[in-house]
């Protein structure tokens, strides 16, 4: 069967969905952090699954509050670039931040 | 991933098969009767070339006037039947089958050791880094370039490495860091480090998944 690759528009709107439907409307709140972030995650890759494609999965969530200090974050893999593949997501409401990255590496 | 063989050659092929017979063998012990090093030179010695025009007069078709100066290649490569070189394919590599499903026996991603090699990196590199809005984000991709370097020193062949760092400023805000993954528990893992000082703090996470 001919390999798949690591199609990044379909993978986006996966977490843009997952992202929506978890913390759509809150506001930031310290005690529920912890349960938004799994959830997203375990969304996430659910969803990733279902596409039934020979991929292992990493999914990287940071929600961080909106106080007026400064973020940044990177990756750098170490893969085969043409067919493995990674998608970041960056969704903000008024009260937080939220970075989800995906990545896809081919069996 | 086949290879294809290059169109050019087969055509060649026919139009060799197609000719004279007799050149074949002619053609060969002339090249034997030349020196290896005259690969791409330009200059020939007159004798030579009153050997070069008999073969070449009987291929006329190939459109070459007897007495003229051929150009290097022509005499010493393959060339087409519309008198351009035909230069040789490249093959692709195949790589045989290893036949190996799972790491080596103690050859495993090893996280602690990760752990640590993670931690006194950042140690370093951010001892006395303090938050800039401009500097960071730079900071930020060379310090992820930095760990994957440093992690593939210590881990062990066929993982691909992901490595991911989170730089902030540190003020009175909270932040979560969460991550899943799809994998094999047994071979897969991952293993991350934190550091902070008075003006930035750093998140940073490597994971190690198995390539069969």
């Amino acid at each position: 069967c001919p390999p798949a690759s690591f199609l990044v528009d379909e993978v986006s709107s996966i977490i843009k969905e997952a992202i929506e439907g978890a913390i759509g409307g809150n506001a930031y709140q310290h005690s529920k952090v912890n349960q938004w972030t799994t959830s997203v995650v375990e969304q996430t890759l659910s969803q990733l699954t279902r596409l039934g494609k020979p991929f292992k999965y990493i999914v990287t969530c940071v929600i961080m509050q909106k106080n007026g200090a400064g973020l940044h974050t990177a990756s750098s893999c170490f893969w085969d670039n043409s067919s493995d593949g990674t998608c970041t997501v960056r969704w903000e409401n008024k009260t937080m931040y939220c970075i989800v990255s995906a990545f896809g590496l081919a069996l | 991933m086949a290879e294809q063989p290059f169109p050019g050659t087969a055509l060649l092929a026919q139009v060799l098969a197609a000719d004279n017979t007799e050149t074949p063998p002619l053609r060969t012990t002339r090249r034997g009767s030349q020196p290896p090093a005259r690969g791409t030179e330009d200059g020939k010695p007159p004798p030579l070339l009153s050997r070069r025009n008999s073969i070449l007069s009987r291929r006329s078709s190939f459109g070459m006037v007897p007495g003229s100066r051929r150009p290097s290649w022509m005499l010493h490569r393959r060339v087409s039947f519309t008198g351009l070189p035909i230069f040789q394919p490249i093959l692709k590599t195949r790589l045989e089958n290893t036949y190996r499903i799972g790491p080596d026996k103690g050859c495993k991603f090893d996280a602690e050791r990760v752990r640590r090699v993670l931690e006194g990196t950042l140690a370093c590199a951010l001892g006395t880094a303090a938050y800039s809005p401009q500097g960071s984000a730079p900071l930020a991709q060379s310090l992820t370039e930095l760990l994957q370097n440093q992690a593939k020193e210590v881990v062990p062949p066929r993982y691909k490495l992901v490595c991911h760092v989170v730089l902030g400023q540190q003020g009175q805000q909270s932040l979560m860091v969460a991550s899943r993954g799809l994998w094999d528990p047994e071979t897969d893992n991952f293993a991350s480090a934190t550091f902070s000082n008075a003006s930035l703090f750093a998140v940073a996470t490597v994971y190690g998944v198995y390539f069969e």
